[in-house]
């Protein structure tokens, strides 16, 4: 579903992501991990052809996202670090908004709000200004906007980064239940428990290389956190 | 989906408290502009109505008298004010509109262009076409300046782009939610001045007004398309929404204020106007000694004289079969008509090419482009000033030709008193003012340019929008 073949990205002759070569089939949950600065953002953004690649290339079910930008899309959902919302807004009037653009089935507004309760966020929130909202119920509002969009497969950069412990663990059944569904999903992220947790393969990255690539159902967190411990080192 | 975006843009405008206060304000300015200019506009054309009969009434009722005393005595000539001059009165304030015409000058027309060419370009005063040509495009780029870049910084723009959505719709539903914000100010303006012109002026002028409106609005939702589309273009282009609005202010401020200064000058240096003494002096001496400076009026006379004794074959002008003063008067007023079309047609010419220039230069600023055409169709450009005057001169000129005549034919030795029917025979004067198609023809290449910049800005804009990018 999602494919990158020696995709590289260099930032004034410094490689960001360095010959990425990787594969996301349907069901699978690849988490990046690597340091601040690894190159797991890059990666996603070359996914959306948001940043052009300075060699290789990256497609989405097949077809180059450069070539085709709008069309990848239609199969990708993206939830970014920080998800920003338009603030004059309700949550609701976002939701109704980033979905209607989404090309999706118009959703009438009671099946929006079951997206707003399915990820976690109380009756009445809803219809307040986004101005008023935290930074995890703006994440929600992201997973939600991007669990209506029905995509294929999901880019997810630390979505989890500002949820409460208890957000975070819906979210990791969420994806096990997306995965079940055959999306595939490739996310960024700092939590290795997490990654454990959720993850089907986990890839280590270190200065814009993919280091290692493990299969999660084959390891403990032990040895997952010393594996990458190590892989820091150098 | 575009209408969703259009939607959205709306909905987040008006419940920003910034537009709404900015939007009031220019609103009110406008509606004021509006109502003030039409409050103006009638207390003219009731002055020039109740004026006009009074003068035609003092000419028919000048009793028996000398013509040539009434050659001197005078009647006015009023130019119609069109209703739509309350929105944009272009050069009457500084050119007037009305002229006392009398024997012997063309000089006493209120139109004194010599004098009032630099107060010409000067625009103080609060009129709606102020507003519209200068207010509505600042509230244009207040409104537009962040449409992409401040998405971009508030990082909305990245989920917006992850969705896969066109960017030409993408700009489309901006370029509309800008507009559609716009026509909250304008629409109620338009139904408010529509409504006060119905009220003000009688209902066939209104009907007679409708095309020159429709295309004054016309082109005036031309000048506002390319701000708009200029706003989105440099807004998907721009680093950060702060340098945006830099660059599009800069943009209104040559647009408003450099470029039309600049431009006067550059056509007063291209083509300079006579000031008002040499103009003045100039008249006078050709009225003295002809338009060579050779041939004194004295004897240019005498040898009219001449001519007319030997048309006649007689020895003195006490032998003619008709009245010498009659034809002298008419010989005198033909030298002097010589004169004043050759000073006002040079002058006329003067302004016409500075006015070309005008008309060219906005190559550079949109801005004048859809100032001489708003004032075309007011009716209030020089053209058609000119256009007036000389329909008014034309008539003078008939009048003066009229009672010369008279005296010719029916003075003889002695004092001679007309009587008082002669008055009332000289037809009023019938101003016809040109047509729409007269006036679309003179500001075709205003009309081209508004064109050609919508079209420049719209492709900008498509560019832009497309070779956006959320990081
Ligand atoms: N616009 C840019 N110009 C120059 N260098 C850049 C730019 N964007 C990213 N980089 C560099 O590319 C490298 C990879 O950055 P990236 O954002 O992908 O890291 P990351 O793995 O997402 O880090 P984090 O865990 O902090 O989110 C970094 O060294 C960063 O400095
Ligand atoms: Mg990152």
């Amino acid at each position: 579903m999602l494919k990158a073949t020696d995709l590289t990205k260099t930032y004034n002759g410094v490689a960001a992501l360095d010959r990425l070569n990787l594969e996301v089939a349907p069901g699978d949950v690849f988490c990046l991990l690597g340091a601040n600065g690894a190159g797991k953002t890059t990666t996603i953004n070359l996914f959306l052809n948001f940043i052009e690649p300075s060699g290789g290339t990256a497609q989405v079910n097949g077809l180059d996202v450069t070539r085709q930008p709008l069309e990848t899309k239609r199969w990708l959902a993206y939830i970014p670090e920080q998800v920003m919302l338009y603030r004059h807004l309700t949550g609701l009037e976002n939701l109704d908004y980033f979905t209607a653009l989404s090309g999706t089935d118009h959703y009438p507004p009671d099946q929006l709000r079951a997206f707003f309760k399915q990820v976690g966020l109380q009756d009445g929130v809803a219809d307040q200004r986004v101005s008023t909202y935290s930074k995890g119920m703006r994440q929600k509002v992201g997973i939600a906007i991007a669990l209506a969009k029905q995509a294929k497969a999901l880019l997810l950069d630390e979505p989890t980064s500002g949820l409460d412990p208890k957000a975070s663990n819906e979210f990791s059944r969420l994806l096990q239940r997306l995965s079940g569904e055959g999306v595939a999903v490739l996310m960024a992220t700092h939590d290795l428990f997490r990654a454990k947790e959720s993850g089907t393969r986990v890839g280590i990255m270190n200065q814009g290389q993919l280091k290692q690539t493990l299969t999660t159902a084959e390891i403990g967190h032990a040895d997952l956190e010393r594996i990458y411990l190590e892989q820091m080192h150098d | 989906m575009t209408a969703t975006i259009f939607k959205k843009e709306l909905t987040e405008m008006l419940r920003d408290g910034r537009f709404r206060w900015l939007s009031t304000s220019v609103l009110v300015l406008l509606g004021a502009a509006v109502l003030m200019g039409m409050a103006h506009t009638r207390d003219v054309q009731t002055q020039h109505e109740t004026a006009q009969a009074a003068a035609r009434q003092d000419w028919v009722g000048q009793g028996e008298k000398n013509p040539h005393s009434a050659v001197h005595y005078g009647t006015y000539a009023f130019k119609p004010t069109m209703a739509l001059s309350a929105i944009d009165p272009g050069v009457d304030p500084y050119v007037g509109v009305s002229a006392f015409l009398e024997g012997h000058r063309q000089n006493q027309f209120e139109f004194r262009p010599a004098q009032d060419a630099t107060a010409m370009q000067r625009f103080g005063q609060l009129t709606a076409a102020t507003v519209l040509q200068l207010l509505i495009p600042l509230l244009v780029i207040v409104m537009g300046f962040s449409v992409f870049a401040g998405e971009r910084e508030q990082g909305t723009l990245r989920q917006l782009m992850s969705l896969g959505i066109s960017p030409g719709r993408l700009a489309l539903g901006k370029a509309l939610g800008v507009s559609g914000a716009l026509a909250i100010v304008l629409v109620p303006a338009a139904v408010l001045g529509v409504v006060a012109l119905t009220l003000a002026t009688p209902g066939a002028e209104v009907a007679a007004d409708a095309p020159r409106l429709a295309m004054m609005v016309g082109a005036y939702l031309l000048y506002f398309g390319v701000f708009v589309a200029l706003s989105l273009a440099v807004s998907a282009k721009a680093p950060s929404s702060r340098l945006a609005l830099v660059v599009l202010l800069g943009f209104w401020i040559v647009n408003g204020l450099v470029a039309p200064r600049a431009v006067t000058d550059v056509a007063r240096s291209l083509y300079p106007s006579p000031s008002s003494f040499e103009f003045t002096t100039g008249i006078q001496a050709a009225l003295a000694d002809g338009l060579d400076g050779q041939s004194p009026t004295d004897a240019r006379m005498a040898a009219y004289q001449q001519e007319v004794l030997a048309e006649y074959g007689v020895d003195s002008v006490d032998e003619l079969p008709i009245s010498f003063a009659g034809l002298r008067f008419q010989k005198s007023e033909e030298m002097g008509n010589e004169v004043f079309d050759y000073y006002y047609g040079g002058l006329n010419d003067t302004f016409e090419s500075q006015n070309r220039v005008r008309s060219l230069s906005a190559v550079v600023a949109p801005l004048l482009a859809v100032q001489s055409l708003s004032m075309g169709l007011a009716g209030t450009d020089v053209a058609q000033h000119r256009h007036f005057s000389e329909a008014a001169e034309e008539y003078r000129r008939m009048y003066v030709g009229r009672m010369n005549e008279d005296i010719a034919q029916n003075a003889g030795a002695g004092r001679y008193v007309a009587e008082a029917g002669l008055w009332a025979s000289v037809p009023e004067f019938d101003y016809q003012a040109p047509s729409v198609g007269w006036v679309l023809a003179n500001h075709r290449l205003s009309i081209l340019l508004l064109f050609a910049w919508l079209a420049v800005a719209l492709t900008l804009a498509m560019r832009a929008a497309s070779a956006l990018r959320p990081v």
